[in-house]
């Protein structure tokens, strides 16, 4: 089958919803049960939101959601898509005017997973990058705690974020006090719009010790395509007390530049016996970036730093309000950048299953 | 901005207000996964549950059973948990 425009896949991706919802409820019937109540309905979740963003004066709009389509087969493979609804909108004279903008369409992933046992998942099609901290966990809007993506999230996440091919990922050696987790991909040149990815190869490996909530790892890509470069991160994680606290910090390289973010967030859980208190979150962020080579794939081109703190509200913990004030410098122009917004997670069961 | 930083004090206010004491808190609803309390986090599978959650996110404070399986695969893929893993938080999400 030839296909010249993503158009023409409309009515395949309907039929394939259908099917996908014959076999949940299929599957919602007959769900194994074994020793537990599980159930292994199909589910619409993801995240929606909207952000007020002001960078040096400019003000942009910007609604999102991201809805996420999980449908099980059996209790071995699991079909998993994400597509990111994003608008983006501006004054037509930056401060003045009215707003003008699109909504943009990405397909962040939609793979196959087959969960072969505890070592090796077998993943194949669209995926995210296995890249550092931010583009496979951090990403989407109702997880991160500060809405702006750090400078060096590119690094190592070209030429989309995502990548057309296969990846095995799992974990290599579990003890009670550590463990040893991987994933490796090699992803092919794709140019379909929306589909689009590079011919790069790559992995990431980290040692999570789950008694301290203490994480350690590393990533590397080979990028295939035009100049083959190397790109490398390492990171670390930590959340102690109960998970209240969230510590990150990333380094990242590549030809283009190097750079590193430092990241923490305190949500007042323990602190006070008010549910209004324990119910706010501080978050607090510094990142500098160092360009080589004139910099650019989504690097900037002189060097840059940045502090952020933000404050967000937990309505619910599938509903928050969010906030924060950053401050840029460069040797160019300094710039104070505003946001605040609403964020929301859902999670909607495509089959009415029974409750066990 | 003085204008930005009001709409987000706007934002705030009817929170604080929804938002009572502690000891007004409704009971946890079935299903309750996470309450906070290390007192009570005894299965193995909650310990899981509270490690792997915020590893990434704040855990949720309750899932239905019927998709509990569903997810526990994403997560399982997504945080590259173990088969074992995946199985005390099945016992522990739905026992």
């Amino acid at each position: 089958m030839r296909v010249s425009s993503l158009h023409e896949l409309i009515p395949y991706a309907h039929a394939l919803l259908v099917w996908t919802l014959a076999c949940g409820r299929v599957f919602a019937q007959t769900a194994p049960t074994t020793e537990n109540g599980a159930g292994y309905v199909p589910i619409i979740s993801g995240g929606a939101g909207y952000v007020h963003n002001v960078t040096g004066g400019g003000p942009t709009l910007e609604p999102q959601v991201g809805p996420v389509l999980l449908a099980p087969f059996g209790r071995h493979v699991l079909l998993e898509s994400r597509t990111d609804f994003t608008g983006f909108f501006q004054r037509e004279n930056f401060t003045s005017g009215p707003f003008k903008g699109k909504v943009f369409t990405d397909v962040e992933y939609a793979q196959l997973d087959w969960l072969a046992d505890t070592h090796a998942t077998i993943v194949g099609g669209r995926y995210l990058l296995p890249f550092g901290l931010y583009n496979e966990r951090l990403e989407p809007i109702w997880i991160r705690n500060l809405q702006d993506s750090p400078y060096t999230a590119s690094v190592g996440t070209r030429t989309t974020g995502a990548g057309d091919g296969i990846m095995m990922r799992g974990v290599a050696a579990q003890t009670p006090a550590m463990s040893l987790q991987y994933s490796a991909y090699f992803s092919a040149h794709c140019s379909i719009d929306q589909l689009g990815a590079a011919r790069s190869a790559g992995g990431d490996a980290s040692v999570f010790f789950p008694g301290l909530r203490f994480e350690i790892g590393g990533s590397g890509q080979r990028f295939l395509e035009d100049r083959r470069i190397s790109s490398g991160a390492a990171y670390a994680s930590w959340q102690p007390l109960e998970g209240s606290m969230d510590v990150k910090a990333e380094f990242d390289g590549s030809y283009y530049g190097h750079g590193y973010w430092l990241e923490g967030a305190y949500k007042l859980d323990h602190a006070s016996s008010y549910r209004a208190i324990q119910k706010v979150q501080f978050v607090g962020r510094m990142e500098q970036v160092f360009p080589q080579h004139g910099g650019g794939n989504g690097l900037p081109s002189i060097d840059n730093k940045r502090f952020d703190a933000g404050l967000n509200y937990y309505l619910k913990d599938n509903l928050r309000l969010v906030s924060s004030y950053g401050r840029n410098f460069n040797s160019q122009q300094n710039l104070n950048i505003w946001n605040a917004g609403i964020t929301y997670r859902f999670t909607i069961p495509l089959w009415f299953g029974e409750e066990r | 901005m003085n204008r930005l930083a009001g709409f987000a004090c706007l934002l705030m206010l009817p929170a604080s207000l929804l938002a009572g004491p502690a000891h007004q808190a409704k009971q946890p609803a079935r299903g309750t996964v996470a309450d906070g309390n290390p007192s009570t986090r005894s299965s193995a599978g909650d310990r899981i549950f509270a490690a792997n959650c915020s590893r990434c996110h704040q855990a949720p404070m309750s899932l239905s059973r019927r998709i509990t399986g569903t997810v526990v695969m994403h997560m399982r893929t997504r945080a590259r948990l173990s088969r074992e893993d995946e199985r005390l938080l099945l016992k522990f999400l739905a026992p």
